[in-house]
């Protein structure tokens, strides 16, 4: 049942209770599990996903093969905003990067309930504006920051979405996060070891030193925390609106 | 005040019915842009959403030392200040006018009026959201994955696309700041281009001389947001956004004698 799971998605969770209670009968509690992929680029939207406490990453491909991630969903959002725009079709691949729980709901609710209720509307919007800076901010930062910089960043924001320091990912996996080779990444999960700031075998990683490791992180990641901090803020002012 | 053959310079205003666009004419001022003015400042507070009639503005994310790289251009076929609508009162990247030229601009408060009231207008501005959303994904992977010269013959492409002549008006200091290179890098693919007879190249001014020779050498980003911006585009014939953007059109809309007029005189302006 529904309300045996605490809602820890916070775009349902800022909801006034009278639109969540309509959503409510519509959403569903899903498990997904690492690996999965939940959109296929250009495929119909079929479900949003809000995340609870699993972790979604966007991923866009070039040339049949080499891929580059460009946001994460955590649970300060939901995977589907493009519903909230009017697509149909999801632009991205959407693969589960941190294994969990998340509400789920028909991408034809979605869209009732967005032109329906304001604050739905609201809260929506800014988040998929939220990640449009999220994306522009990964345009730049591929640019400039190094691959060692950008892995650090990258192990902190998994961190701070899953609520762990272990976690496990493969070498394959976050060459097609990042954009490099498995050689690159291998060389920059070395290079972060080294330092102690991190552990890594087989997979398996696990932050030893969190502050040793945002020391090393591009200052990309303290903007984008800054940032959905703010949403958060933004997000509970707007809930009020039409209570 | 605006006259409707001037509105319909910019796509999107061309492609909203009659009576919101008569809402909003009494706001719209004419502003004339020049070359690498900036329009937003990162982290500055937004008064006007600006629609570009036939000037280019380039859309930089900068990082915290200064470096910028663009992520999206803005021509004719959209709109600038998407985050006023979107509900953040500020932007994290910064707007420079890539092309020289004008633009329509109207106050935060009645655009956000207008958005809010859930018609053709707020659908859209969403629409043109989603495109300018591919837009700078596809911009992110590109800028990992493909060379400097694709990278240029993409960015050429983008702006010819928005502009009525074959020639840009640019420095290799500003496409060096636009893409977040080295001038050096750019001077060589430039160099490259012009030695293939793609392009001439002469102080300040690019010439394009074969634009399917650029069209063979440029990676796939450029076709990719392109589809998306036709999709967008060509899917809302003038005067009918109801169509494209995946909603049925309010029955009162259809059954109002008035609005039926209304669509017709929008048609003059296709």
């Amino acid at each position: 049942m529904l309300t045996l799971v605490p809602i820890a998605n916070r775009l349902l969770s800022a909801l006034p209770p009278a639109q969540y209670q309509c959503l409510e009968l519509h959403l569903d509690i899903v498990h997904l599990s690492f690996g999965e992929v939940l959109y296929e680029v250009d495929a119909p939207i079929v479900y949003a996903y809000f995340p609870n406490d699993s972790l979604i990453s966007l991923l866009t491909q070039v040339d049949d093969h080499r891929a580059l991630e460009v946001g994460m969903v955590g649970a300060e959002g939901m995977l589907g905003a493009t519903l909230a725009l009017g697509g149909q079709l999801s632009p991205v691949r959407a693969l589960v990067q941190g294994a969990g729980t998340a509400m789920r709901l028909k991408a034809t609710v979605f869209q009732r309930e967005f032109k329906r209720g304001l604050s739905m509307q609201r809260s929506t919007l800014l988040y998929a504006n939220a990640l449009m800076s999220q994306i522009a901010q990964t345009a730049a930062c591929n640019r400039f920051h190094d691959l060692e910089a950008r892995l650090a960043r990258w192990l902190l924001m998994t961190r701070d979405r899953v609520g762990s320091n272990h976690f496990y990912l493969t070498q394959d996996f976050l060459s097609a996060m990042l954009g490099v080779r498995r050689v690159g990444v291998s060389n920059a999960a070395n290079a972060l070891k080294v330092r102690h700031v991190i552990d890594y075998s087989r997979g398996n990683i696990e932050i030893v030193d969190g502050v040793g490791l945002e020391a090393l992180a591009c200052s990309c990641y303290s903007k984008v925390e800054d940032r959905l901090e703010h949403n958060n803020v933004s997000l509970c002012s707007a809930s009020n609106i039409d209570i | 005040m605006m006259s409707l053959i001037h509105a319909s310079q910019n796509r999107l205003l061309a492609s909203l019915p009659q009576t919101d666009l008569d809402r909003l004419m009494p706001y719209f001022e004419r502003v004339n842009l020049e070359l690498g003015q900036v329009i937003y400042e990162a982290g500055c507070k937004l008064s006007y959403v600006y629609f570009p009639a036939n000037c280019i503005i380039s859309i930089l994310y900068m990082l915290e030392d200064g470096a910028t790289a663009e992520v999206a251009v803005v021509g004719f076929e959209g709109i600038l200040g998407i985050s006023l609508f979107m509900g953040g009162e500020t932007t994290t990247t910064r707007a420079v006018v890539q092309s020289a030229g004008y633009a329509f601009r109207v106050p935060a408060s009645k655009i956000k009026t207008e958005f809010s009231r859930g018609g053709p207008v707020m659908r859209l501005l969403l629409r043109y959201t989603q495109a300018l959303m591919t837009q700078m994904t596809q911009t992110a992977v590109c800028n990992r994955h493909h060379s400097i010269e694709q990278q240029l013959c993409r960015w050429l492409l983008l702006s010819l696309d928005r502009l009525a002549t074959n020639t840009l008006c640019m420095t290799q200091d500003l496409i060096a700041n636009m893409l977040g290179v080295r001038r050096g890098g750019v001077t060589e693919a430039a160099g490259k281009l012009q030695r293939a007879g793609v392009i001439r190249y002469v102080r300040g001014r690019i010439d394009v001389l074969d634009r399917p020779a650029l069209e063979e050498r440029v990676c796939e980003c450029y076709f990719v947001v392109k589809v998306e911006f036709k999709r967008l585009l060509a899917e809302i014939p003038p005067g009918d956004p109801y169509q494209v953007l995946g909603v049925s059109r309010p029955e009162r809309r259809d059954s109002n004698p008035a609005n039926v007029q209304s669509m017709a005189t929008q048609a003059k302006f296709a």
